[in-house]
Parts: structure tokens; C-alpha cells; sequence
């Protein structure tokens, strides 16, 4: 079935692209082809200097496409970090070890003296110099985690770090989504007492309405234009699929399922698709549809005992989750090639999987006895990587664009 | 390189900056959003009921009135409705609590009904939520058949957020896969 390689596996193996472009890009990967870069040049002093060097150099190697060594680099990265006004600030240089080309000659700042953020700044700013592509480190996760009064939105760091809450609802929180410019959050509180539908504005701090109708308002996914939210509302008298406009706050309903469910919509990339979660062929287990813009419904997933939680990737890849054998498994769908993968399978349930905008990386709930916690697996096949939590049950990870 | 003092008020400063995102301010009533890029549908709390009717179908749930949010609870002591694993059907053997749901909403006439669906904790808290309004509104249909106003009852999913027993087995489950009433007047 897979053209794939197996761990451990040292020769060079063909894999499929998800770069999102073209289909017969190749990429080759083995234990010992990732890009080497040395960071003695990279200076910084104090306690904040060690976090700042430590958080460079466990971002690059989660990255999963670069090693930080001491000898014989490919590439080497220096710069020394000081203070600038409030913020912080190294003059990074970048360069090709062996044919001396400097590949980075800029000054990399944040406005907040926080070494943490700067290291992701500084270790996201290497990896495109070195390899073209962009990385994760300077994203967000907003995820749900339990307080003494419910259920909260939290967000942290892409390892986990820098976690702080987010709502303060005192009831139960559900479905977070980021907006497509990374500064608004669509979710699901009870703060009403009934599911209703919130978009918080991260910038101004507020929290608007977005649906409150009759029944249940399910958050679902902001269109990649910004324009649009998928929603699940049952204000007609069932759970059924709605895009409602944000501008003009027309709502179109998308699904006519008497008698059966929706849930959890995701915008296909260019906005012409949402994949969801339905039951709709009446075998009472809910898998994964296709539907268009303009309506037309297909049935995507047909092995599994449940597919649910889509999530459809910037690389037109679609994440989800396939209960078989008793355990939800982690599995990706190529809608180009039409195949399913397993990406993570095991004594665990791999739940909410969210991709990293880096393309290569989903984070997602894995739970095992009864504990859930935020993991980061790797399509390419590096070990999966627990994020740095404080210990709780943590859910539905959902990576910022 | 920095000095040892510059780098305390930097992570004093990191110390706030990380407790801040926490912090969220205040919104004054009836406050709206300054920033132009905000959608403009988009409404500010302490407004609601303004979204409640829409064009709505025939099996359509009435606009939520306060009295759903807003009323006195009242102690009823009706029995749960069980369901089946991934049902959303009543069952033949629970009608019955269904058929004194409703002699008690006739005796009653003051009393509206909110029918709260749950699930067990197993699968997809998002479908789960969708499984769990299809069950009060299974709930629902059942009551308007035999009688109850439409507008009297109102539903609102839990999903699988709020078990009744806490364990992980059979008979947990089978206890959590359930339509409540809260009733109210």
C-alpha cells in the first residue's frame, strides 16, 4: 500500500511530497540526511541566554529536517543576542559552511524580552535560510484544559511552553479553531448555559456572538478567506452543516439529514471544499463526506468503525482520526493520490489531530488510560514528540496558521 | 552579552508578559469592536435573542425565551431516557419515562422543559455533541407526539462533558447515554 519508509530504515527511501505543490517531488530522508548546523557562534548570556540557546537548538531538531552539531557543519549560524529597547534582538548571520555563502545577514527582533519566543524566532529564521522552508516554532496552539470550574481555552507554544489561559467561561469550552490571519479563535462555550458559538478577537481582547440560535451552535472552521464559518446548528431540528457569511451574516444550509448528525467541518485549502463528519449512509457510525461549495455530497472514508475529526492541511492533505481495533489510529488522506496512511497506531487513542503550518508536523490528543496529553507526530516518520505540559488532561490542540 | 541585572527584568517582564494573555479585559456592556477589520456580523454579547427565530422549517425549535436561561428550577424527579450506543432512537422499554415526562408537563402547565442529551465518554467529543442533541430531540419529537407544546421544550447537548457515573465500564456508559430534564418555570 505505502510507498513509505519504515523507521530505522538507513537507505534513501522515495516519499510522497506534501510540500503542497507538485505530486513528483521527491523527498529523500535517512537517519543521516538531515542538514547539519553549527550554533557556537550563537551567543547569548544568563539565564535567559541559556533558555534562548536551548530553545533554538530543540527547535531545530523538532523541525525534524536540520541536526545542530559542533564539528563539521553543512551550515554554520552565529549572532550574539542583546536587549534592544524593550524587545531583544541578534543580528543573525547564516552561512553555506563549505562554500562560504551567506545565505542571512539580518537582524531578528521580537518587541518583548521573552528569550523563549525569541529562540523560536531565531531557530524558524534558520531553518528557512538553510532549507527554504518555513517551520512551526513560532506558532500557537489553542487547546482545552480542565480548571476547577470546567473546561478552559488555553494556548502555549509550539512545545508546549508559554502556556496560559485564554477564557475564564466557568462552564465548558469546545471546538477551538484560529481564524486564517491567526488572530481570532472560533469556539463552542456554554458560558450562556447553552452551546453557543463565540469568535474571540485576540487583539482587542472581546468576544463576539457568532451563533446563538435555538439548539446547539457548534464552532466548525473559518474559510481560508476569512469570509465564512462552517457551523453545525440544530436550529432546524437536527444537527445539520450551515456556512454562515461573517460579513453579511447570511446563513446557508449545506446538509438535509433528517434523522442523522453532523460535526466538525474543515475548509479545504483553496476554500471549494469542506470535509465533515456524518453518519448520513444510515450504518449508524460516523465517518468522513466530501461536500462542495455549491452542495453535492460524497462519502470519503469507507474502513474504520468511526472516521472523525478532519483536519485539512495548508498541503491539501487531510488528518484524521480511524477508530480500528478498539483505538482511534492517526491517519492522513491524499485527496490527489486517494490514499490513506497511518501515521500514529497503537495501545493509545490519537484524537484532534491539527496540522502544523509547516506541513510535515500534526499535533494531536493522545490518550491512554484515561489521561490525554498534546503529542506532535511527524509524517516522515521521527519519533512522535509529548509536548512539555504540566500534567492534566489536555485536548483538541489546534495548531495557528 | 548581557548583565545579570538587564537579564532578571527581561524574565521579570517574560514573567508578566506570560500572565497577561490570561488577563482578559473587561468588556463593557453592549461594547462593540473598534477594529475595522472585525467581521461585522458578528455581535457583542449581552445582546441575545436577537438570532433565536431565523427562516425556520417545520421541525424547527422555538427561539430560546428566558425563561429556558433564566427560570426558577424546578424539582421534578423525572427518570433519565436511556439509549443504545450510538442511537439516537427511544427505545421501546423507555417510553414509558417519556409518557410521564409528559403527564407531568400537562399537570404543570407553568413548567417548560429543557431535554439535555448526553453521551458516553467513547469517540469524538464534536460528534459526540451532535449525537447527544439528536437524542433530546428524539426526546423532543416523542413529547410533541404525545401532547407537550413545541414551544415548552427546548434541547441542549452535553456530549460526552457531563457524565453521571464517573467509571469506565459497561454499565457507565449505558448510564451516560441518557436525555435529562431540567425543568423550569
Amino acid at each position: 500500500m505505502m510507498k513509505w519508509m519504515t523507521a530505522g530504515c538507513l537507505a534513501a527511501v522515495c516519499l510522497w511530497s506534501f510540500s503542497g505543490m507538485a505530486q513528483d517531488v521527491i523527498i529523500r530522508k535517512t537517519t543521516a540526511s538531515k542538514l547539519t548546523v553549527d550554533l557556537t557562534e550563537l551567543r547569548a548570556g544568563g539565564s535567559g541566554g541559556t533558555v534562548f540557546l536551548r530553545t533554538v537548538d530543540e527547535d531545530l531538531r523538532r523541525s525534524g529536517w536540520v541536526v545542530p552539531v559542533r564539528t563539521g557543519a553543512g551550515y554554520s549560524a552565529g549572532g550574539t543576542l542583546a536587549a534592544a529597547g524593550n524587545g531583544l534582538r541578534v543580528p543573525l548571520v547564516i552561512q553555506n559552511s563549505e562554500t562560504r555563502q551567506t545565505l542571512f545577514n539580518q537582524n531578528v527582533g521580537i518587541d518583548n524580552a521573552d528569550p523563549k519566543r525569541m529562540g523560536h524566532r531565531v531557530s524558524d529564521a534558520i531553518l528557512k535560510a538553510v532549507t527554504g522552508r518555513r517551520g512551526m516554532s513560532g506558532c500557537r496552539l489553542v487547546l482545552i484544559g480542565a480548571s476547577a470550574r470546567g473546561k478552559e481555552l488555553f494556548v502555549c507554544d509550539a512545545d508546549g511552553g508559554n502556556l496560559s489561559p485564554l477564557t475564564s467561561d466557568g462552564s465548558i469550552v469546545l471546538a477551538p479553531t484560529w481564524g486564517p490571519r491567526g488572530d481570532q479563535i472560533l469556539y463552542t462555550s456554554f458560558r450562556r448555559g447553552f452551546a453557543d458559538c463565540y469568535l474571540l478577537d485576540l487583539r482587542s481582547g472581546k468576544t463576539h456572538q457568532v451563533a446563538q440560535y435555538s439548539g446547539m451552535n457548534m464552532a466548525g472552521d473559518i474559510s481560508p478567506n476569512g469570509q465564512d464559518a462552517a457551523l453545525v446548528l440544530s436550529k432546524d431540528g437536527n444537527p445539520e452543516l450551515y456556512i454562515k457569511s461573517l460579513s453579511s451574516g447570511a446563513l446557508t444550509r449545506m446538509t438535509q439529514t433528517r434523522s442523522v448528525g453532523e460535526a466538525s467541518p474543515s475548509w479545504s485549502p483553496d476554500g471549494s471544499q469542506i470535509v465533515y463528519v456524518s453518519d448520513a449512509a444510515g450504518v449508524s457510525s460516523p465517518q468522513l463526506y466530501l461536500i462542495s461549495r455549491g452542495g453535492g455530497s460524497r462519502r470519503l472514508t469507507t474502513r474504520g468503525s468511526q472516521n472523525v475529526n478532519p483536519d485539512w492541511g495548508a498541503n491539501n492533505l487531510i488528518a484524521y482520526s480511524s477508530r480500528q481495533g478498539g483505538r482511534f489510529a492517526l491517519m492522513v488522506y491524499d485527496p490527489a493520490l486517494q490514499e490513506h496512511r497511518v501515521i500514529a497506531q497503537d495501545g493509545a487513542d490519537y484524537e484532534d489531530p491539527s496540522w502544523a503550518p509547516d506541513g510535515r508536523h500534526i499535533f494531536c490528543t493522545r490518550s491512554e488510560g484515561y489521561r490525554s496529553t498534546i503529542y506532535l507526530l511527524d509524517i516522515m516518520g521521527d519519533p512522535p514528540l509529548k509536548l512539555a505540559l504540566p500534567v492534566g488532561n489536555w485536548r483538541s490542540p489546534t495548531c495557528s496558521p | 552579552m548581557m548583565n545579570k541585572r538587564l537579564m532578571v527584568s527581561m524574565l521579570m517582564i517574560c514573567a508578566v508578559a506570560m500572565v497577561f494573555p490570561g488577563c482578559r479585559r473587561k468588556r463593557a456592556p453592549g461594547a462593540i469592536s473598534l477594529d475595522s477589520n472585525q467581521p461585522s456580523i458578528v455581535q457583542p454579547l449581552d445582546g441575545m435573542g436577537t438570532e433565536g427565530s431565523g427562516a425556520a422549517g417545520s421541525g424547527s425549535l422555538a427561539p430560546r425565551a428566558d425563561v429556558f436561561t433564566s427560570g426558577q428550577a424546578v424539582s421534578a424527579n423525572l427518570t433519565a431516557i436511556l439509549f443504545d450506543f450510538d442511537s439516537a432512537q427511544v427505545a421501546d422499554p423507555e417510553r414509558s419515562k417519556a409518557e410521564a415526562v409528559a403527564q407531568y408537563l400537562k399537570s404543570n402547565a407553568d413548567c417548560v422543559a429543557v431535554l439535555e442529551g448526553n453521551c458516553d465518554e467513547r469517540g469524538s467529543a464534536e460528534y459526540n455533541m451532535s449525537l447527544g442533541e439528536r437524542r433530546a430531540l428524539a426526546v423532543r419529537a416523542y413529547l410533541v407526539t404525545l401532547g407537550v407544546e413545541p414551544a415548552r421544550l427546548q434541547t441542549r447537548s452535553f456530549g460526552a462533558e457531563k457524565p453521571i457515573q464517573m467509571g469506565h465500564d459497561e454499565e457507565a456508559w449505558r448510564m451516560n447515554r441518557r436525555v435529562e430534564f431540567a425543568v423550569m418555570k
